[in-house]
């Protein structure tokens, strides 16, 4: 399947767009990614939350896609002119002040170690650290969901300690669980789908995160915060 | 007796004479080309009637398949192209001999009968009316 | 009630999508031709968007099990009622216990049974299209399988179809001049550059000139494209962004691929262009093994192909329901 090759697939970093200044450019005719300057971090970030309401309420807007420091624009027709819809939203960028979103807090359950664990000996290798070690630093930190994607109610987690950062596996596991708890590059998240999966399991969680059939089908949002909360750790 | 033709006023009137001397009251004779009838009756004029077809009973009379509404006339099965069908060709009950056409919309012109299409009676992308004639279909059992 | 009496893989229900979910990472799916998914149901007398099948492996048949109206549309080939050879593009009626079956269309991909009524699978976030990467929507979220039962909507036509069929002339002939026919067996796809086209040298001249051929590795997710491979000046990596079926991803191979209806709802790789949504449709009905060619469009073409199509659409549902009307009237 062609969509594993994209899974996941952020973060091995990563030029920016363009240094200082926001770039819009197209895909097909009625989209428009805006791809902010600078680092990927939260103040990044909370401007394109601020960017992502404010494009939301445009009346020829069909949907938006909030990614890694960008804000991909679906308009319902194409536009006559392209020019003038970079130019508003440029506009819009420059006047998108950096917001926080009133998250909720969400505790994952997780099983450390154990057999859904396949990278966790590669990771303390890479690390130089004890498996004890990569744990507990896994578990102590506080993450924050930037945004949604490449799997039903997938969230890129921001906020992994840089101690334990592990670069995606150039051969993907071909099967991995859903609910394999991963790294892949400086993020971390919860595979919602069973298949080819590029990032490095190290635990994992029983916790639905996704359910088609309810009004809100996927448990996180951006700007919810995330912890991981040991259950078991199996060494 | 195949040789008499009953359609002949001489026969006709030779056996009205025949039947009233007679005393019978009438006569019918069904062939293959047609019927007569001779009604004798007394203090009246004589009714004669003669059905005549003009063919042979094995062929009979042909179909004109007319157009159900207003529309463009489209020969031809496919919706691509309007190559002409070569007449007469023979055609089964099921068989799409053309279309109307009614801005993007075709409505299929179903022979309806198994045959001989024997003529096509409106141009291609002509103008018809409703009931206009299309199609003419000799039928056959 | 339908019964599916035989099918290949990858058969399954699809409607027009489930925008609007990209957000929380749920892809739109729908039918890769969504165009003659649209006009078998304005045809049938539904709503354009109401759920019908894609058959993608032939031989297909299913069972009516009572009065049905039905238009199989898309790719051509002639379906089979019983014994009796039918017209695409056609809205017919069957009885009950007929057979409906579709053999492998000649030259195109993809065809579509659209049905009175609709298929009354569960609504799931606002379409009935499979998800196969999710496992939800259509038809339990799987592909359809023999002797599967789906249920069918409550018509709500306001004229029955002429007993001869009513039928339509499909988008490729209607709108030939807003879509170019074949030029020497190469499909012509419109597309815009994209993000990182300025990364490709010359212009992009290897990525628009020459004809690329759609791989075996290609489903409804993508197509992968076999050719002499493309590679940028400079090695960059992408943030993770959102992207859109259509999307011309460069991948390290060089080797492009164009995401579909089931396309993932993130990417990270070089966009070299993005296919204009109006020409989506005719990627979907190119089959693997076709060859294709981009052709530099500009968004101002895309928005003239994009109004040519819609008032294609409302000609064929004024002219349906009209014609409909009056054959009742005069009947």
């Amino acid at each position: 399947m062609i969509a594993t090759l994209n899974n996941h697939m952020p973060l091995r970093e990563i030029v920016p767009a363009a240094q200082g200044r926001a770039r819009v450019s197209s895909i097909g005719a009625r989209s428009f990614l805006l791809e902010a300057p600078g680092e990927f971090d939260l103040a990044a970030q909370r401007r394109i939350w601020a960017l992502s309401q404010t494009v939301r309420g445009w009346p020829d807007i069909a949907e938006i896609v909030p990614g890694m420091t960008n804000l991909l624009a679906i308009f319902t027709e194409a536009p006559e002119d392209p020019d003038t819809v970079v130019a508003r939203l440029l506009e819009a960028w420059g006047n998108a002040r950096s917001i926080d979103l009133a998250g909720k807090t969400i505790e994952v359950p997780v099983h450390y170690g154990g057999e859904h664990a396949v990278d966790l000996p590669a990771l303390c290798d890479l690390a130089r650290l004890s498996d004890r070690e990569v744990v507990r630093i896994h578990h102590e930190a506080t993450y924050r969901v930037f945004a949604l994607g490449s799997a039903p109610g997938f969230g890129y987690l921001h906020g992994l300690d840089p101690r334990i950062y592990m670069p995606r596996k150039t051969v993907p596991s071909l099967k991995m669980a859903k609910g394999c708890v991963t790294i892949g590059g400086m993020q971390t998240g919860v595979a919602m789908l069973t298949g080819p999966n590029g990032w490095n399991s190290i635990g994992f969680a029983e916790l639905q995160m996704f359910d088609p059939t309810s009004p809100m089908p996927a448990m996180m949002a951006p700007g919810d915060t995330v912890r991981f909360v040991p259950a078991r750790i199996e060494l | 007796m195949s040789a008499i033709d009953f359609s002949d006023p001489a026969t006709i009137a030779l056996l009205t004479d025949a039947l009233t001397a007679a005393g019978v009251s009438g006569l019918e004779i069904s062939r293959p080309g047609g019927q007569l009838r001779i009604v004798i009756e007394t203090g009246n004029e004589t009714r004669i009637d003669v059905t005549t077809t003009t063919q042979p009973a094995s062929v009979v009379q042909p179909v004109v398949l007319k157009a159900p509404m207003a529309g463009h006339f489209c020969p031809g099965r496919s919706s691509r192209s309007a190559a002409a069908d070569r007449l007469p060709r023979s055609v089964s009950a099921a068989d799409i001999l053309g279309f109307l056409r009614v801005g993007p919309i075709l409505l299929p012109l179903c022979a309806g009968r198994a045959g001989i299409l024997t003529k096509q009676l409106a141009e291609p992308d002509a103008l018809v009316g409703f009931g206009d004639p299309l199609f003419e279909i000799e039928p056959q059992s | 009630m339908i019964e599916i009496v035989e099918t290949g893989p990858f058969n399954t229900v699809q409607d027009l999508g489930r925008p609007g979910y990209r957000d929380i990472g749920v892809s739109a799916s729908g039918a890769m031709d969504p165009f003659a998914v649209r006009i078998g149901n304005i045809l049938v007398g539904n709503e354009e968007g109401a759920a019908g099948i894609e058959v993608q492996t032939f031989p297909f048949s299913l069972r009516f099990d009572r009065r049905t109206v039905f238009a199989v549309t898309g790719a051509d080939g002639d379906p089979i009622l019983d014994a009796l050879e039918l017209l695409p593009w056609c809205a017919y009626t069957a009885e009950a216990g007929q057979v409906l079956q579709l053999k492998h269309p000649p030259t195109l991909a993809r065809a579509y049974v659209c049905i009175g009524g609709g298929l009354d699978v569960p609504s799931v976030m606002g379409s009935r299209s499979t998800s196969l990467r999710g496992s939800f929507g259509g038809n339990a979220g799987r592909p359809l399988v023999k002797g599967d039962r789906i249920a069918l909507g409550k018509s709500a036509d306001i004229a029955p179809v002429p007993a001869s069929g009513l039928a339509v002339i499909e988008p490729a002939v209607a709108l030939r001049d807003v879509f170019p026919d074949l030029v020497d067996g190469t499909l012509p796809v419109r597309a815009l550059p994209g993000g990182e086209h300025a990364l490709f040298p010359d212009d992009g001249d290897a990525f628009w000139s020459q004809t690329w051929k759609i791989s075996s590795r290609s489903d409804r997710t993508g197509y992968r494209l076999s050719g002499e491979p493309i590679k940028p000046t400079a090695s960059i990596e992408m943030r993770s962004h959102g992207i859109v079926p259509g999307v011309i991803q460069v991948p390290p191979g060089g080797e492009p691929i164009v995401q579909m209806s089931d396309a993932n709802t993130a990417g990270g790789y070089p966009k070299i262009a993005g296919v204009i949504e109006c020409d989506l449709w005719r990627l979907g009905q190119a089959r693997i093994g076709s060859r294709i060619r981009f052709v530099r469009s500009t968004h101002a073409e895309a928005r003239a192909v994009e109004q040519a199509v819609a008032r294609y659409v409302e000609d064929v549902r004024t002219t349906s329901e009209m014609v409909k009307r009056a054959l009742r009237a005069m009947a």
